[in-house]
C-alpha cells in the first residue's frame, strides 16, 4: 500500500509527475494513439481527428476560463479567425501550411487583444456577453469583407502538402493533429506550473488579492486571452484542413457553448479535465448511436420516426445526469477512481 | 481443364470487378445515402426529405427494384451544421459504404461535403440546396434539381406586374445579408430594370433576425406596395405581421419555403395572399396522385411531415434510379454519372417539370410555377404552369 509522497525540493513540487507509473501509462497511451490509424477504419480516424481538434480547443479555452477565471463565449469567433486566416493564406496567397497554420493562431492572438482590452474591467456574465458580441462582430466582418474572406461563399482549402505528403488526408492529418495536441497539452501543462500560470490562478481566485501580491492584472489577463486564442486559432486552422471548406456557418455560436460545456464537464481548471471532457463529448453521440443500433428495435415505427430525437435527448440527459452526480466533472471521477485504487482494499 | 478453370476464374473476376471497385452495390441491394437535418429547429425539412426518399425507394422496390436490386436508404443527421455533414458523409462512405447520395441538407452543408463527394466520385443528386455555389463550378458527379431564387423572385414580380397591376407601384426588397439574399436581390434588380418600376427601398438583415419593426416601418415610409419578402419561415411571418400592424396594402412575393405548412401557419394570420414560385407541384391531380402513393408507402406520421422537400427528394431519387437502371447489371459510379449526365426529359409524373441534366451546369427542374396563398383557408391556387424565367 502506498503511504504518500514526501517532496524534498521545489523542483519535485513543480515536476509534471514524479511517478514512473504515470509516465509509463502516458507512454502507453501515446503508443496507442500512434498505432490507432493502423488499427482503426477511416471513419474512426476521422472521428479521432475531430476529437483531437476539440481537445486543442478545449485546452485553449480552459487556460482562459478554467485557469484565469475569465468566461468566454467568443471561441467560435477565434476558431473562425484561425480557420479563415489559414484558408486565405493558403489559397489566396500561396503560403505553405506549416506557415499558414501558426499564422492562424497568431492572428487570433492579436485580435484577442482587441477583445481583451475592453474586457479588462469586466467579469463573469458581463465578460461572457462581451466575448459573445465579439463572435457576432467577427461573423459580420467575414460576411462583409468579401474581397478578403470571400463573404458568404466560403473558401475551399486544398493543397496542404509538406514534403509531398498531403496533410489533409487520413493518417497524415491524424498525425498532424495528434502532434499538435501533444505540443499544446505539454505547453499548457508547463505554462500552468510557471509564474504565468500561478498568476492566472491567483487572478481567478481573487483578482484584488492577486494585484496586492504584485500580479499585473492588465498584462496577465491580456496574456491569458492571447495564449488561449492562439491555441483556439490553431484548432480553427486544423478544422479548415479537415473539412477542406470554411464558411461562416461552420463556426456557429453553438460551438462556443459546446466548448464551455466541454471544460465544465471535464472539470474546470484542469488540463486533464479539458482533454477528458473533449474526448467524452466528441465520442458520446457515437456511443449513443451504437447503443441504440445494438439494443433498440430498429424495425419499429416509433424508432424509425424518432431515432434522432431520442439520440439527442439521450445526449442531453447523459450530460445533465453527469453534472448532477459528479459536479467536479470527469477529472473528479478520475481522482476518485485513483484514490480508490491507491487505498484499496481500505475504504475511504 | 486448366484452360477452363482459368476462363472461369477470369469470368468471376470480371463479374465482380465493378462491385469491388464501387461500394454500395451487391447482387440484391443498392445503398443510397442521405445527409439531412433530422434534429434542431429545421428538422421538419429533414423529415420531409427522408419521407421523399422512402416513398421513392418503396415505389421502385415494389416495381422490382433497379434491375432486380432493391434500394436501401441510409440516413445520417447533420443538425444543419456543416462540420457534422462532413462527418456524416464520411460515415456513409466508410462505414455504410453507400453507392450514391441523394438529398443533401443546406448549401454550406453540401459545400462542406463537396471534397468528399469529388474524391469518391460519388453520384450525387442535390435536391434541397439549388444554390449557384453548388453547381458553379460544375463538379462531374454532382447534379442539382431546383430553380434559382433569382428566377423565383423575378417570376413572381413579373406576374404581379403583368397580372395584378397594382396602382402606382413602388417596389421594396427585404433580404438576408448572405448569398441567398444576394440571389433574391439579383432577381429583384432584373425585374426593376425590365419593368421600369420605382425601386422604393432595399433593406438587408442578418440571418436569425426576429424583429422587423424598423425595416417594415421604413418600407411604409417609402410607400412600398409590392414587397419582395426575402425572410424565411418565422422571419417572413414577422415581416408580414409588422406590415399588417401598419395596415400596409401590398402584393407580396415570397421564398418557396413559405409554401410549407409550418410557414403558412405562421404567415397566414397576417392576412396577405402572398405569391410563391416553386419548382414542385403544390396541388392538382399530379399532386393528389403523389399523395396517394405517400399514403400507401409511408406511415400516418410521415405523411403528416410531407412538404415541398418531400416531392423534390422523391424526384431526385427517381431520376437517380433511372440512371442506375440504364446502366444495366454492370452498375458502376462512372456509368451512373454518365447516364445522369445524359438524362433528358425524365418524366416526374407532374410532381415537377421533366428532369434533364444534359446541360453544362448539370442543373434541372429550373422551371417554376407561381402559386398564390388564400390566407383565409391556407390553401394555394396555381397561377401558372412550370415556366423557365
Amino acid at each position: 500500500m502506498r503511504t504518500g509522497h514526501f517532496k524534498e525540493a521545489t523542483g519535485q513540487l513543480v515536476a509534471l509527475s514524479d511517478s514512473r507509473v504515470v509516465w509509463f501509462f502516458v507512454a502507453l497511451l501515446l503508443a496507442a494513439c500512434v498505432a490507432a490509424p493502423f488499427l482503426l477504419g477511416n471513419y474512426q480516424v476521422t472521428l479521432m481527428v475531430s476529437a483531437l481538434i476539440a481537445v486543442i480547443g478545449a485546452v485553449g479555452l480552459n487556460m482562459l476560463t478554467g485557469t484565469t477565471g475569465l468566461i468566454s463565449l467568443g471561441q467560435a469567433g477565434f476558431l473562425a479567425v484561425g480557420a479563415y486566416t489559414n484558408a486565405i493564406l493558403m489559397m489566396d496567397y500561396g503560403w505553405p501550411v506549416w506557415l499558414s497554420l501558426p499564422a492562424g493562431g497568431l492572428v487570433a492572438a492579436l485580435i484577442s487583444i482587441l477583445v481583451g482590452v475592453p474586457s479588462l474591467r469586466l467579469k463573469g456574465l458581463y465578460l461572457a456577453i462581451t466575448t459573445l458580441a465579439f463572435a457576432f462582430i467577427i461573423n459580420h466582418i467575414i460576411l462583409y469583407a468579401e474581397p478578403l474572406t470571400h463573404g458568404p461563399n466560403g473558401i475551399f482549402v486544398s493543397g496542404a502538402k509538406v514534403l509531398g505528403v498531403d496533410l489533409q488526408r487520413g493518417k497524415a492529418l491524424y498525425y498532424l493533429t495528434l502532434g499538435t495536441t501533444v505540443l499544446v497539452v505539454l505547453a499548457a501543462l508547463n505554462i500552468q506550473r510557471s509564474r504565468v500560470g500561478r498568476a492566472w490562478m491567483a487572478i481567478r481566485d481573487h483578482d484584488i488579492a492577486a494585484r496586492v501580491m504584485g500580479v499585473d492584472l492588465v498584462r496577465y489577463k491580456l496574456l491569458a486571452f492571447m495564449v488561449s486564442s492562439f491555441i483556439v486559432g490553431i484548432a480553427g486552422g486544423l478544422i479548415s484542413l479537415q473539412i477542406r471548406f470554411v464558411n461562416i456557418d461552420v463556426f456557429a455560436l453553438i460551438l462556443s457553448i459546446e466548448a464551455l460545456a466541454i471544460i465544465i464537464l471535464g472539470g474546470l481548471g484542469s488540463i486533464a479535465g479539458a482533454v477528458l471532457g473533449a474526448l467524452f463529448l466528441s465520442f458520446l453521440p457515437e456511443v449513443i448511436r451504437l447503443f441504440f443500433e445494438t439494443f433498440a428495435d430498429s424495425s419499429s415505427n416509433f424508432y424509425t420516426s424518432y431515432v434522432y430525437e431520442i439520440r439527442g435527448i439521450a445526449y442531453g440527459v447523459v450530460i445533465v445526469a453527469f453534472l448532477r452526480l459528479k459536479p467536479e466533472g470527469l477529472i473528479g471521477l478520475w481522482r476518485d477512481i485513483r484514490k480508490y485504487w491507491s487505498n484499496w482494499p481500505l475504504a475511504y | 481443364m486448366r484452360n477452363k478453370l482459368l476462363a472461369l476464374t477470369a469470368c468471376l473476376l470480371a463479374s465482380t470487378a465493378s462491385y469491388a471497385a464501387d461500394p454500395g452495390v451487391s447482387d440484391t441491394e443498392i445503398k443510397i445515402g442521405d445527409v439531412n437535418i433530422m434534429t434542431g429547429p429545421a428538422s421538419f425539412i429533414g423529415r420531409a426529405v427522408a419521407v421523399g426518399s422512402k416513398i421513392a425507394a418503396a415505389e421502385i422496390n415494389e416495381a422490382g427494384g433497379v434491375n432486380g436490386r432493391k434500394i436501401t436508404i441510409v440516413t445520417e443527421d447533420d443538425g444543419y451544421i456543416p462540420a457534422r455533414s462532413f462527418q456524416a458523409l464520411t460515415k456513409l462512405i466508410e462505414v455504410d459504404e453507400i453507392f450514391a447520395l441523394n438529398g443533401t441538407s443546406g448549401t454550406a452543408n453540401v459545400l462542406a461535403m463537396m471534397p468528399l463527394i469529388e474524391e469518391n466520385n460519388l453520384p450525387t443528386v442535390v435536391t434541397t440546396a439549388p444554390n449557384e455555389l453548388v453547381y458553379d463550378p460544375v463538379r462531374p458527379s454532382v447534379f442539382t434539381i431546383g430553380g434559382s431564387y433569382s428566377d423565383a423572385f423575378y417570376g413572381q414580380l413579373k406576374y404581379i406586374h403583368e397580372n395584378l397591376e397594382p396602382e402606382n407601384p413602388v417596389y421594396g426588397l427585404i433580404r438576408q445579408d448572405d448569398d441567398f439574399g444576394g440571389a433574391i436581390e439579383h432577381g429583384y434588380e432584373r425585374a426593376i430594370e425590365e419593368f421600369g418600376v420605382k425601386d422604393g427601398l432595399r433593406v438587408r438583415f442578418k440571418k436569425g433576425t426576429a424583429n422587423f419593426a424598423a425595416e417594415v416601418a421604413q418600407m411604409k415610409q417609402a410607400g412600398v406596395n409590392v414587397l419582395a419578402n426575402g425572410g424565411i419561415i418565422a422571419g417572413a411571418a414577422n415581416i408580414l405581421g409588422e406590415a399588417r400592424k401598419l395596415s400596409m396594402d401590398m402584393q407580396v412575393a415570397s421564398v418557396w419555403s413559405e409554401d410549407m405548412p409550418p410557414s403558412v401557419n405562421l404567415s397566414a394570420p397576417a392576412g396577405y395572399d402572398y405569391l410563391v414560385a416553386d419548382y414542385v407541384a403544390l396541388n392538382g391531380p399530379d399532386y393528389d396522385r403523389f399523395m396517394e402513393k405517400a399514403r400507401k408507402y409511408a406511415s400516418e406520421e410521415e405523411v403528416a411531415a410531407i412538404n415541398r422537400y418531400t416531392l423534390v427528394t422523391y424526384v431526385g431519387l427517381s431520376a437517380l434510379a433511372e440512371a442506375m437502371k440504364q446502366c444495366g447489371q454492370e452498375l458502376t459510379r462512372d456509368c451512373t454519372i454518365e447516364k445522369l449526365r445524359g438524362l433528358k426529359n425524365f418524366d416526374t409524373q407532374g410532381v415537377a417539370a421533366p428532369i434533364s441534366f444534359d446541360n453544362e451546369q448539370q442543373l434541372s427542374g429550373t422551371a417554376l410555377a407561381i402559386y398564390q396563398l388564400n390566407a383565409a383557408d391556407k390553401s394555394f391556387k396555381r397561377l401558372t404552369d412550370f415556366t423557365d424565367y
